[in-house]
């Protein structure tokens, strides 16, 4: 099975998860349109 | 970014090694707000209190995208006081993609990187003429101008 990325969709979430393991995040806006 | 970038197996696996991945829909006025953006794709990079290190807005094809990315984690550890990881970082960006524009910017920031690490300010002028060898019409290379200032 290929893998994927595994999005959050909450910032405030990724940024606990950030402090955690010292990375950056990255924030991606999209359209679903 | 959906259909093209995100699924490239390298690209997947890069993200996951290397960043917190968050995806925020257009129809998050209040998000779109607090970052200032009008247009997608726009691709931040933050630290864990959110502030920003690096955009990118449009679109990036697979090969641009993970170098594009590794700069930009070189810069947060960078502005992140980082300085050993920012440089090992920004000195695989210049090894694996020579050619490529962002190794410009990693070029500019590997020579800051440098400096922070050892205070010395020739650090700086090296940064500077090996962008004017290798990137002579990079705006980073303008941007670094004023370090040949900086005697040898």
């Amino acid at each position: 099975m290929a893998l994927e990325i595994c999005w959050l969709d909450d910032l405030a979430k990724g940024q606990e998860t950030a402090r955690k393991i010292n990375k950056p995040i990255f924030l991606d806006f999209f359209n679903p349109k | 970014m959906g259909a093209v970038t995100y699924p490239n197996e390298k690209v997947a696996k890069f993200v996951s090694l290397n960043f917190v991945p968050v995806k925020i829909e257009t129809s998050n006025t209040a998000m779109m707000q607090r970052f200032s953006v009008s247009w997608t794709p726009t691709l931040l990079v933050l630290d864990a209190e959110g502030r920003e290190h690096y955009r990118g807005v449009g679109f990036f094809a697979p090969e641009d995208l993970i170098p594009t990315l590794m700069t930009a984690k070189g810069r947060w550890a960078l502005d992140t006081d980082q300085f050993a990881e920012a440089r090992a970082l920004l000195e695989e960006v210049i090894s694996l993609h020579p050619d490529m524009e962002t190794a410009a910017e990693a070029l500019f920031f590997l020579g800051v990187a440098k400096y922070k690490m050892s205070h010395d300010p020739k650090n700086l002028r090296e940064a500077y003429d090996e962008l004017t060898a290798k990137f002579p019409t990079s705006s980073w290379t303008k941007q670094a101008d004023h370090y040949r200032l900086i005697s040898k």
